[in-house]
């Protein structure tokens, strides 16, 4: 009798392992960012993976919208070392915060030899800004970076070329301002409230410059006179009238409905403003709207602000191989031309933008491509949070008048002396 | 000797108090005194999530820090100047809503309800609500100053007119809740006092200081510590209002705490922050109790 439990027990638990083995999928949880980072058309991606790859099952996980948020967030959960979490999408300045940190599966191994080959078909920023200390932590997802937007109508109507320069701007928005008569229309519009774009508020004429913020380890290198000219670049648009007063309440959702309601001649502005320029119910602005790199600082070189969204491995995850095969295909050129037919999320492949039934959709990539390209990243550190915030908060101060330029850059050297070092 | 289930079933008067406060006491324990106690001892740690380095034993190197940090003496001193501006100023404000509230109206409710509104909408909603109020372009009082002949002017872009601006906020959010408590002491106020002091020929403005304010101190007091201790909290309206910009010109404590907390996630300098803040609302509660528990015996 005893035996035949015995029996009746083994065959039972092989039974299941048997029953397990076959059922059970393996699982792998995906954390997708919030709604901008448009977690439905990621989904509809995995699904794809998951037709293609039998046994895999993939879980989608979404969180704050903004970029801050998120970063809290995930750095509560991997400080915890949480392994529920096999992939994370992260803000393109967090690879380097992330990887120091060790929270992130250098991904190196996993793409073989050809690791090096992969990295170079993004575009050289996506490429750069995920491989931390000679390691690949993270594969680009999708790009975005800082466009001039200007109403092409209203620059033609007054004979005034594309600006190359914030001067020239200027002269032709005074143009176009001084024709129109209308009070309720505004020059130009940049982020000015304390947001996380015043960081590139701060930065882009900076670098117009020449000058750098960081070197490649992180340290702070600036340049004093340098970021006092910047600052003082964007004062003299106001004081020449073509940029309102109150720029340090403007946001960039305020600058796309003010632009929507043909309020505003030109808006510096992230990739998602298009979409919403051409194709929402409320835009009388179809079909009117140009897209320029960000015209430079008089004998300097246009630079703008990167944006972007990666995909990593989870150093905790259990399910690594696996992980780093779906990052793969996420990041693959498919995927891109996907998700910028579907989304017009901007692509991190050259070719993308030239891509025949890309462009048939959305016939301005030709000229988005030169704009990526130059497009340079925010100070890197492990520290991001307080740089944002030294940075951010002093350029609202300037643009409020709170504060001069040149203390204002003392202010920020003065805070983060410490941070960057 | 009886067994400890025996003194269970048959307790004594004190075994029965312990029995009896010990789910209460063990509750508090669990969300008051441990979280305290942690934020203590977090507050000798450089505790800082960002970085994924663990945390290490530092001593009181966070409060010498907090000490020489300008940040934290800025947002200390608005944080003292809101309470010194609104806490007066709700009190004004909602002892006139309550007078007002305590008149023999026909219909008392939609009196009441309109003293209850401010007290019952979220503080983010009411702190978004007065951001857009004082909005230089859509904002209603931009939008009455320009009618009455004014230039449009960036209220919450200058130091002192965003201050003005969100205290005027934040006493028109608190005095609701100030009015509330007034009103139930202006009602347990003997009618035959009034009746006796109009025989007596006194003015109304007489019946008011000699008999209205009198009566009414306690609920005064009552009101003005909850309302000192959720003052120097402040967090809510100027966070959704201003952010705390332009540049820190009104950053309150709260706010700073939670900037170097959640934002920079420097947990260990957050929780000295923390315990700054515990110990100034401490200092300023042991200041009521003291001038009550001094009226009471005197």
């Amino acid at each position: 009798m005893k035996r035949l439990w015995r029996t009746g027990i083994i065959a039972g638990v092989a039974l299941g392992l048997l029953a397990t083995g076959v059922t059970s999928a393996q699982t792998l949880r995906v954390f997708s960012g919030g709604a901008n980072q448009r977690p439905d058309l990621m989904r509809k991606l995995f699904d794809n993976y998951e037709k293609q790859n039998p046994g895999v099952k993939i879980e989608i996980e979404t969180g704050g919208a903004t970029s801050e948020l998120q970063r809290q967030y995930l750095s509560t959960v991997l400080n915890a070392k949480d392994a529920a979490i096999d992939i994370y999408m992260i803000d393109i300045i967090n690879p380097m915060q992330y990887a120091r940190a060790g929270w992130l599966e250098p991904l190196n191994g996993y793409l073989g030899a050809e690791a090096n080959t992969i990295m170079g078909t993004y575009l050289p920023a996506y490429g750069a800004a995920n491989v931390v200390d000679g390691k690949i932590v993270a594969l680009p997802a999708f790009a975005d970076a800082q466009f001039l937007y200007y109403r092409k109508d209203l620059l033609d109507k007054y004979g005034v070329k594309a600006p190359g320069t914030w001067d020239e701007l200027a002269v032709g928005l005074k143009k176009v301002l001084d024709g129109e008569k209308n009070p309720a229309v505004n020059g130009v519009a940049t982020t000015g409230a304390a947001i996380e774009g015043a960081v590139c508020t701060f930065l882009k004429p900076y670098w117009s410059q020449g000058k750098e913020f960081n070197d490649a380890t992180g340290r702070m290198t600036l340049d004093k006179a340098a970021a006092q000219k910047g600052l003082e670049m964007w004062l003299s648009l106001v004081d020449r009238g073509v940029m309102q007063k109150n720029i340090g309440e403007v946001r960039p959702a305020d600058m796309v409905n003010a632009f929507k309601a043909g309020n505003l001649v030109a808006m510096v502005n992230w990739g998602f403003a298009w979409d919403q320029l051409q194709s929402q119910a409320d835009s009388t602005v179809k079909g009117k709207v140009g897209v320029l790199p960000l015209p430079a600082m008089t004998g300097g070189k246009s630079a703008t602000c990167i944006g972007g969204w990666q995909w990593a491995v989870s150093a905790f995850s259990k399910n690594k191989a696996a992980s780093a095969k779906l990052v793969r295909y996420m990041s693959a050129p498919d995927s891109a031309k996907f998700l910028a037919i579907e989304g017009s999320l901007l692509p991190v492949f050259a070719q993308t933008y030239a891509d025949a039934d890309v462009l048939k959709k959305l016939p301005h990539y030709r000229d988005s491509l030169p704009v990526v390209q130059a497009a340079k990243g925010r100070p890197m550190s492990d520290r991001y949070g307080e740089v944002s915030d030294a940075i951010r908060t002093t350029t609202n101060a300037v643009l409020a008048r709170t504060v001069k330029p040149a203390d204002a850059v003392n202010d920020i050297e003065g805070k983060l002396r410490r941070v960057m070092r | 000797m009886k067994s400890w289930l025996d003194r269970l079933r048959d307790p004594s008067e004190r075994t029965l108090g312990v029995i009896l406060l010990s789910p209460a006491f063990a509750l508090l324990a669990l969300i008051v005194v441990y979280p305290i106690g942690k934020l203590f001892y977090n507050s000798f740690f450089d505790m800082r999530l960002s970085g994924g380095q663990g945390s290490k034993w530092i001593g009181w190197q966070n409060y010498a820090d907090m000490i020489k940090d300008g940040a934290f003496w800025d947002a200390t001193w608005n944080t003292v100047l809101i309470t010194l501006i609104t806490v007066p100023g709700a009190l004004v404000v909602g002892l006139a809503l309550a007078l007002l509230a305590n008149l023999p109206f026909k219909r008392q409710w939609p009196v009441r309800l309109a003293l209850l509104l401010p007290w019952a909408l979220p503080l983010a909603f009411a702190g978004l609500i007065w951001a857009w109020f004082f909005h230089t372009e859509y904002g209603f009082i931009n939008d009455v100053w320009v009618r009455m002949g004014g230039e449009p002017r960036m209220w919450l872009l200058s130091p002192v007119s965003a201050f003005a601006a969100i205290c005027i906020a934040i006493i028109w959010k608190s005095s609701s809740f100030m009015a509330l408590i007034l009103l139930a002491g202006l009602q347990m106020i003997p009618k035959s006092l009034y009746e006796a002091a109009e025989v007596d020929g006194a003015s109304r403005w007489q019946q008011f200081w000699q008999i209205t304010v009198p009566m009414l101190m306690p609920s005064i007091v009552v009101a003005l510590i909850f309302r000192t201790i959720t003052a120097l909290q402040t967090f809510d309206i100027p966070y959704t209002m201003t952010k705390g910009g332009p540049g820190n010109a009104t950053e309150t404590l709260a706010m700073y705490i939670h900037k170097t907390t959640i934002d920079y996630l420097d947990v260990g300098f957050g929780s000295t922050l923390a315990v700054g803040m515990f110990v100034l609302s401490m200092i300023l509660t042991a200041a009521y109790l003291r001038h009550i528990s001094r009226q009471e015996s005197a």
